[in-house]
């Protein structure tokens, strides 16, 4: 990558900086660079599904269909009470596990299934690669968090006041038209302040990808750091990880910072027109 | 073997690795409170500097996974083993998981507690303070008269959210550090009995088990806690057992 | 909630099948210079990468390589995520329980005890010290069995964390391939020796492969058996461990 950079820019910055500027656009650290595509990916993913299976949930536990309550309710409390990695862990191990079990009844011989080995048989093996965890581990995340979203959205609905609901039926507005344009409307305004604060714990979950075999910013992270003492590996150097962790953390600080911004800006703009404290 | 034999062998193995986690969450939560309430009372304080520093902590420590966290201080302190810890003797102390695994944890509930209650300090009602100015109280008094006991109310439920937290990020704990001998958290053990086996359907769940029946019982006796500090209402507001997962 | 997992199902069935079938896959751990390491540009290098190109090419299969962090190596075989493990992994009769391994493509390897330079051992009475090891190696299940109960056994995730420890003055000794050791005390300017006894330990180094892939690991086997016969394995050797010239090591044998 230096060799790039004009002769007369080379000589400007002597030799210690080139080097150095050379060290930290190797591939290695491309790689590391690039990596951050992974975090983002699995965080956006996650904020979808967490949003639809929070809205979902939040339907379901305020529905009047019993059995609708009970698994939402279920869902969003019982859920919560698990740590977000070990589901983490679970879940693409026992989704995968489970398709193999699916593809196996198909593909297997009943002897071959009957023997007690996992996987029965070869053929039922599903080979997953990154991009498959990276699905994965973004739905999974989005399941953890999807059931903290459901307890904020749920309680958003709750809190739209009443009487706003009661003057849009008065004035002759359809059930649909009570839901979307003033029940769903209004909800936002109360429902932001909390997904916010589940968005930002669903991105500090995307640090744990490496869990997955994902390599993501903290595995690149944990292998550019640690000391190398052979020659034939390039730069002979001791440890230096908590440089490069340093620099993970300042990663997340500043998306947290940037989430902030936009959420106030949404919160603004999802209030406007109500007579809130929270929106002026 | 049957699946209740297996499931009653996973509980009977498991049982030890929960302490550990219970080891952290107990070595790290009352720390951490003690440190948050100066924190809280620093991010409150007139002084620009002390309120800046203390933002900036809670806001670093808030902003950031714990997970890297964890990896961050244990290689920090890594770094300053041969010049710092080794030559004052104290190097068998930072470094030990069981020590330094809990400094973490500590440090990082501290910013999280700090906010909490920041923010209860934030709405303690003006006319109290202000009687109990009138009465002639120090300063002193009245934090320990007065505003303390309005903090304590108003902070406890979404306090008791974060101790559950806590014990969750308890998992993470044995996921960095190296392990010491065969003291393996539940995590641990739970990967390996599943290197085993690969029976994922067996030995998470379990895991998770023991994370929710601890969490109930934090729910529980907090819930208690939570019914005396308010027992001067004529009926103590239940603290819902269901609860706000909210940080 | 149903369908979504259906849909996820039927996006990750196409994923998974379209994986071409032919191409195998060879998992390393990229962290276990010069076996295996993540080189300056980030692909994996090292004598491993080096020798399964060659016995991928000489039996006439497509291989790619891929990282996998060491602890989860086995179980991700057998959950079929890869083919091949190429780690520098020993051959055990406790890993023969789960998973199959060909030949060994390096001989029976002694461990040696690295320490910081002036550190002083007795080997004859070790108690009280905090021994490093990279966990789930055959040195791991050595020292727990032979100093565990009078001293530290800690267990890194990888040999690198193990030997950062080392330098920075946390654990006392570290227990390690010997092949591995002599790179890093070579690398370490003075700062790290070998002490004390070697230790044999394993059969040699082989490629695991999952116990029902029979068929690639007798392909396997006979491609390391014709570089041994031609002495292509033992130039591979020598050029990755400078120590082990002039040999011979495997030729005619």
């Amino acid at each position: 990558m230096v060799d790039l950079l004009p002769q007369w820019l080379q000589d400007f910055l002597g030799q210690d900086v080139l080097f150095w500027l050379g060290y930290f656009t190797n591939g290695k650290h491309l790689s590391w660079y690039a990596s951050v595509q992974y975090t983002l990916a699995a965080g956006v993913l996650g904020a979808v599904v967490a949003l639809a299976l929070g809205t979902l949930a939040a339907a379901g536990r305020n529905s009047r269909f019993g059995p609708a309550r009970l698994v939402g309710g279920i869902y969003t409390s019982v859920l919560p009470g698990i740590p977000d990695v070990l589901f983490f862990l679970f879940f693409p191990l026992a989704f995968e596990q489970g398709m193999e079990w699916l593809r196996a009844q198909a593909v297997c011989s009943p002897m071959e299934l009957a023997s007690g080995q996992w996987p029965p048989c070869t053929a039922a093996n599903l080979l997953l690669g990154t991009g498959e965890y990276l699905i994965l581990a973004g739905v999974s995340l989005g399941i953890v968090y999807g059931a903290f979203a459901g307890n904020v959205i749920s309680g958003a609905m709750n809190a739209v006041p009443r009487g706003q609901l009661e003057a849009a039926r008065a004035f002759g507005l359809s059930p649909w038209q009570v839901m979307t344009r003033i029940h769903i409307r209004q909800m936002w305004v109360y429902a932001l302040p909390g997904l916010s604060n589940v968005w930002m714990l669903l991105f500090k979950s995307t640090s744990l990808l490496s869990l997955l075999q994902i390599s993501d910013m903290v595995l690149w992270a944990d292998r550019l750091g640690a000391p190398n003492f052979t020659r034939s590996a390039g730069l002979v150097h001791p440890d230096w990880r908590w440089g490069y962790y340093l620099v993970l953390l300042a990663f997340y600080i500043l998306i947290t910072f940037i989430s902030e911004k936009v959420f106030a800006a949404l919160t603004r703009w999802a209030g406007r027109g109500m007579a809130t404290a929270g929106a002026v | 073997m049957t699946m209740l034999d297996a499931i009653a062998t996973d509980l009977v193995l498991l049982a030890k690795p929960a302490l550990f986690n219970i080891y952290f969450a107990i070595a790290s939560i009352p720390v951490g409170f003690v440190f948050a309430i100066f924190m809280a009372l620093g991010k409150g304080s007139s002084n620009p500097l002390i309120s800046r520093l203390c933002r900036g902590y809670i806001y670093a420590f808030r902003g950031s996974p714990f997970f890297i966290q964890l990896f961050m201080f244990y290689s920090l302190a890594l770094a300053f083993n041969l010049s710092v810890w080794k030559p004052l003797g104290i190097d068998w102390i930072v470094l030990n998981p069981l020590i330094l695994g809990p400094a973490v944890l500590a440090l990082n509930t501290t910013a999280y507690t700090a906010n909490i209650l920041h923010g209860a300090l934030m709405t303690v009602p003006r006319g109290e303070v202000e009687a109990a100015r009138a009465f002639g109280m120090s300063r002193a008094q009245q934090f320990r008269a007065v505003i303390w006991p309005n903090v304590i109310r108003i902070a406890w439920p979404a306090y008791t959210n974060e101790v559950v937290f806590m014990f969750h990020a308890t998992a993470l704990v044995y996921l960095t550090l190296p392990v010491i001998n065969d003291q393996k958290d539940l995590m641990n053990k739970a990967g390996e009995l599943f290197e085993r086996d690969f029976n994922a359907f067996l030995h998470y769940p379990i895991a998770a088990l023991y994370f929710l029946a601890i969490s109930a019982a934090i729910f529980f006796v907090f819930g208690r806690v939570y019914r005396h500090l308010m027992r001067h209402l004529p009926k103590p507001p239940a603290m819902r057992f269901s609860p706000r997962w909210m940080r | 909630m149903n369908k979504l997992v259906l849909a996820a199902a039927t996006v990750l069935a196409l994923f998974a099948t379209s994986a071409n079938a032919q191409a195998i896959r060879i998992a390393t751990e990229g962290a276990y210079a010069p076996w295996n390491f993540l080189d300056d540009a980030g692909k994996p290098a090292g004598f491993e990468i080096d020798l399964g190109n060659e016995l991928c090419k000489r039996a006439a299969l497509e291989c790619s390589f891929q990282v996998n962090e060491w602890d989860s190596i086995i179980p991700n075989l057998v959950a079929g995520n890869y083919d091949v493990i190429m780690a520098g992994m020993s051959i055990t009769d406790e890993r023969k329980q789960t998973i199959d391994f060909t030949t060994n493509y390096f001989p029976p390897d002694p461990s040696n005890y690295m320490v910081r330079t002036g550190t002083q051992i007795d080997f004859n009475a070790l108690s009280g010290k905090n021994i490093g090891v990279q966990g789930g190696t055959i040195q791991a299940g050595y020292a727990e069995t032979t100093f565990g109960g009078s001293n530290t056994i800690k267990a890194f995730e990888t040999a690198d964390q193990a030997l950062a420890d080392l330098n920075a003055g946390n654990v006392d000794v570290v227990l390690a391939d010997g092949s591995y050791i002599s790179e890093i005390v070579a690398g370490s300017g003075g700062a790290i020796e070998v002490v004390g006894p070697e230790v044999m330990l394993g059969n040699g180094v082989g490629a695991g492969v999952r116990k029902a892939d029979t068929d690639l690991r007798d392909k396997l086997t006979s491609a390391i058996d014709a570089m041994k016969k031609d002495g292509s394995l033992d130039a591979l050797i020598i050029k990755w461990f400078p120590d082990k010239a002039p040999g011979p090591i495997f030729a005619g044998g």
